[in-house]
């Protein structure tokens, strides 16, 4: 169970969370909503370990993690698809992949059996191996981005955005790999301003706004909550005005 | 024909030498992103260093590279750890000043310890050539390329094939994506600070063979090798090698052809012809300032 207890954090002088509690039940996809500037990027900088709450904890299975550096809470199993390029656009597709697994360097052996399970889930990893990534498109980037950050065989996968900027076709396949990386027992948290895709995709959804929590509950509930649908799914008003 | 020939050859291996040059201090730029101003000092450093154990010992001056390049490793690292490091989240002006402070540091010790004086190591072949056919290769400038050749391979061998040249080259390329898979920036930063001063120490012992040099002579040193690295594309170790044969051809055949007075100045002509027509250099890449991390 991934939790944040009382967490506040931010850049400079100010706040951006101000109080976050929230839980990520083991092997469940939550999705994390709310408009820009609500501080969603926020919380999970604060997880990986870029960002240091100023009060406030961050556990893996009552494990403390807050105050870890970014590599150390790789090593509790917790990795970050972020939403900006992530990749080295001049190394190759099958370079980048490796680079995934720079913590289990000294074990070859592991490194390969992980690559090969990479390769499964991510046939795009195996037929653009020897291609500089920079010459992907968003989506393929996308894909080796995920497929990457699984070298480590996470227990918790972190996504920031994973809709920005795709095509619809990209768009499936990028979801299909979540729901394969849900199924094999990883927990996944989502950050997403595509409301819809995202509690699509998710078995739990947060709302935040300004900082804060604002709702909590299973997808389907969230998505349907009048606010929400009001304020983020474009339905109407349960008013009638 | 046979003096063309020669030429470009003369051309090529001072070249290769600017290019080991030159690569440190690209390699520093790619992950630092702070130009090392001290990296001219360290070569003088590295110079004085060789030409004082040559005349103590008479141990050859190119051979001496094996002492100097893993002596200025080192210093390169200690000073990383202890002071660098403490800058890293500062703007980028605070290094250049701070490395500007070690080059007027480097250049005052050596002063008062060696003078104001030019030196030079004048091992016993450093007047003599090879003769193949009508072309004369002088054997100062053929073992200082070798030795700069071996040594680029290692580096490149280095950065291509091993964990520590992929962090180095990930950190230079993204640093959070770097981050993100666990490459940690203090190591990685003060390994290519140290590999820089490393091949500063290299470059040192070949210099004292084929140039005189002085104290205050890192100035010319630091604005030749910047102007190899702007060429080339800052960060780009490619195009380190790239620039550096360029504007060692370009100095070679000026100097035959033309006058060696007009040497240096076609050297920084090169350079501002290319920056017209590729601001980035020849091996850069443009970014949109709004979306470069």
């Amino acid at each position: 169970m991934l939790t944040l207890d009382g967490v506040v954090a931010g850049y400079g002088g100010g706040d951006v969370l101000h109080e976050v509690s929230l839980s990520c039940p083991p092997a469940t996809v939550t999705c994390l909503i709310g408009p820009n500037g609500a501080g969603k990027s926020t919380v999970l900088r604060v997880i990986s370990g870029l960002l240091n709450p100023r009060r406030g904890e961050v556990l893996l299975d009552g494990v403390l993690l807050s105050g870890l550096s970014p590599r150390d809470i790789l090593r509790h199993g917790i990795v970050q698809v972020p939403q900006s390029q992530a990749l080295f656009p001049k190394m190759t597709v099958a370079e980048n992949v490796l680079m995934g697994g720079y913590l289990l360097r000294k074990d070859r052996a592991l490194l390969r059996a992980r690559r090969a399970a990479v390769e499964e889930l991510v046939p795009l990893v195996r037929e653009r191996a020897s291609e500089p990534a920079g010459n992907l498109s968003g989506g393929q980037r996308r894909m080796v981005e995920i497929g990457r950050c699984l070298m480590l065989e996470p227990k918790v996968v972190m996504m920031d955005e994973p809709s920005l900027g795709l095509d619809p076709h990209s768009l499936a396949a990028v979801a299909a790999l979540i729901e394969r990386i849900h199924r094999s027992g990883a927990t996944v948290l989502l950050v997403e301003q595509n409301v819809r895709v995202g509690l699509g995709l998710a078995t739990h959804g947060v709302v935040m706004e300004g900082g804060r929590i604002r709702l909590t509950g299973k997808a389907a509930e969230i998505a349907a909550h009048p606010d929400i649908g009001q304020l983020y799914l474009g339905a109407p008003t349960t008013g009638g005005q | 024909m046979a003096q063309f020939v020669q030429t470009l050859a003369l051309g090529l291996l001072i070249g290769g030498v600017y290019a080991l040059m030159a690569s440190g201090l690209t390699l520093i730029f790619g992950v630092m992103r702070v130009i090392n101003v001290a990296q001219g000092a360290f070569l003088v450093l590295s110079a004085f260093v060789t030409w004082w154990v040559w005349r103590a010992t008479g141990i050859d001056p190119i051979a001496l590279a094996a002492l100097t390049t893993p002596l200025m490793f080192g210093l390169g690292w200690a000073f990383y750890r202890l002071v660098g490091a403490r800058l890293r989240s500062a703007p980028p002006s605070m290094s250049v000043l701070l490395m500007f402070g070690v080059a007027l540091l480097i250049e005052g010790l050596l002063n008062v310890t060696a003078g104001n004086r030019f030196r030079s190591a004048t091992p016993g072949y450093f007047d003599e050539s090879y003769t193949l056919g009508p072309i004369s290769l002088p054997k100062a400038p053929l073992y200082g390329f070798l030795a700069a050749l071996a040594v680029l391979a290692v580096f490149y061998a280095v950065l291509d094939h091993t964990w520590t040249g992929r962090a180095i080259r990930a950190w230079a390329q993204n640093p959070s994506g770097a981050a993100l898979v666990g490459v940690s920036a203090v190591p990685t930063a003060t390994l290519a600070f140290a590999l820089g001063t490393a091949s500063a120490g290299m470059g040192g012992s070949v210099l004292s063979v084929l140039v005189p040099f002085f104290p205050a002579s890192h100035y010319e040193w630091i604005a030749r090798i910047l102007g190899i690295i702007v060429l080339g594309g800052l960060g780009s170790l490619p195009g380190a090698l790239t620039g550096a044969l360029i504007l060692g051809l370009a100095e070679s055949l000026t100097s035959v052809y033309v006058s060696p007075q007009w040497s240096i100045l076609v050297f920084y002509g090169v350079i501002m012809a290319v920056l017209i027509v590729r601001p980035q250099g020849l091996f850069g890449t443009r970014v949109r300032e709004d979306v470069a991390a």
